[in-house]
C-alpha cells in the first residue's frame, strides 16, 4: 500500500474484517483495570521457549489426563452460582482429584472469568469432561483417567511451580496418563 | 495453567491447554494451545452446545497428534457472535466513573483479603 491511501482504496472489492475483531489483550485490558484502581500490576508467567514431548502412541491407546482449574462446590462457601460475583472464599489452594464417573458439581465463580458476557450455567462449556467420555466411548482415545485434577489459581508462581506442577504431575502418573488436556476457566 | 503444561511436558507427558486467552497462554510459551475467541469462560465450547463442544475438543486432539513443535497455536474457526462487540465490554475501564472506581477498589480490598484468609486457612 503506498503512503497515505486507505485499505479501501487499495482494495477494491476485498471486504476485510474489522479491525477490532482480534483477539482480546486481556494483559493490557487488567493492567489498565488495576491501575485505574490503584492497584500494582500483576507479572504473568512468560517465557520464550517451551518444552515439547511427542506423542508416541495413537491416542486410541492413550489415556487422557483432565486437569481443569475448576473448583468443586463448598456449601460454607457463599455464591457459587453462575451470576455469582468474584467468590475468593470458593477458592482452593491445594491440587483436588475427583473420580470421573459421575457428573461433578464444578464451578468458577472463584476466577475472573467475563462475566459481561457470559453465564457458566453448562459445565460443559468450561469442563470438556462429557465429550472426553464420548470420546473415548467412540474409540477416539484410550481412556479418560479415573480422575480428573483440579489446579488452584494461586497468584504464586513460586507455589504453582515448586508445588502445584509436580503434584499434579505426580497424580497423572498414578494414574497412568499417557497425555493431558489443560482447560483453564 | 500454562506453567503446569511445561511441566507435564518436560516430565515427558505430551498436553494441549483449551483456552480463551491468547495473549496469557502465549505469553507463557506453551507446548500446544487451542483457542476459542470466546469470552473467558468457554474454554471447551459454547455452552448448551454439544457440536460446539465436540469440535473443540476435536481440536485439541488433532493438535496432539500433529504439533510438529512447541508454542503451536491453533485458533478455532467458531465465533461468539458474528460482530465483535461483546470484546469491547470485558473490564471496561472507561465506562467507570470516579464513584465507580472507588467502589470497586474497596471490593478487591475485600476479595484480597477474603482470599489471603482462605490461603493462609488451608
Amino acid at each position: 500500500m503506498s503512503a497515505g491511501s486507505t485499505p479501501e482504496a487499495a482494495t477494491p472489492g476485498i471486504q476485510f474484517a474489522p479491525e477490532d475483531d482480534v483477539a482480546i489483550r486481556y494483559m493490557d485490558r487488567t493492567r489498565e483495570y488495576y491501575e485505574a484502581l490503584g492497584f500494582s500490576p500483576y507479572r504473568w508467567a512468560h517465557f520464550t521457549d517451551a518444552p515439547f514431548t511427542p506423542l508416541r502412541i495413537p491416542l486410541a491407546k492413550a489415556r487422557v489426563a483432565l486437569i481443569t482449574t475448576a473448583a468443586p462446590f463448598q456449601p460454607e462457601a457463599g455464591d457459587q452460582g453462575p451470576r455469582a460475583p468474584y467468590n475468593a472464599a470458593a477458592k482452593f489452594y491445594q491440587v483436588y482429584s475427583a473420580p470421573v464417573d459421575s457428573k461433578p458439581d464444578l464451578r468458577i465463580s472463584h476466577v475472573g472469568y467475563d462475566r459481561a458476557n457470559t453465564v457458566p450455567e453448562d459445565l460443559d462449556a468450561y469442563v470438556p469432561l462429557a465429550r472426553l467420555q464420548e470420546a473415548a466411548a467412540a474409540g477416539r482415545i484410550g481412556g479418560v483417567g479415573p480422575r480428573f485434577h483440579g489446579a488452584p489459581t494461586n497468584r504464586s508462581h513460586r507455589v504453582t511451580v515448586e508445588t502445584d506442577a509436580p503434584e499434579l504431575l505426580r497424580r497423572c502418573r498414578e494414574d497412568g496418563a499417557d497425555v493431558a488436556v489443560l482447560v483453564p476457566s | 495453567m500454562g506453567l503446569a503444561a511445561r511441566h507435564l511436558e518436560a516430565s515427558g507427558i505430551p498436553t494441549v491447554i483449551m483456552g480463551c486467552a491468547k495473549d496469557i497462554v502465549e505469553h507463557c510459551g506453551v507446548p500446544r494451545f487451542v483457542w476459542s475467541d470466546f469470552p473467558l469462560g468457554n474454554s471447551a465450547g459454547r455452552p448448551f452446545d454439544v457440536e460446539s463442544q465436540t469440535r473443540t475438543l476435536e481440536l485439541a486432539l488433532r493438535l496432539l497428534e500433529t504439533a510438529a513443535a512447541p508454542r503451536t497455536t491453533v485458533a478455532s474457526p467458531l465465533r461468539w457472535t458474528a460482530d465483535a462487540a461483546w470484546k469491547h465490554k470485558y473490564l471496561d475501564v472507561g465506562k467507570l466513573s470516579p464513584e465507580d472506581i472507588a467502589e470497586r477498589r474497596k471490593e478487591f480490598e475485600v476479595v484480597k483479603a477474603v482470599a489471603k484468609a482462605k490461603r493462609e486457612g488451608t
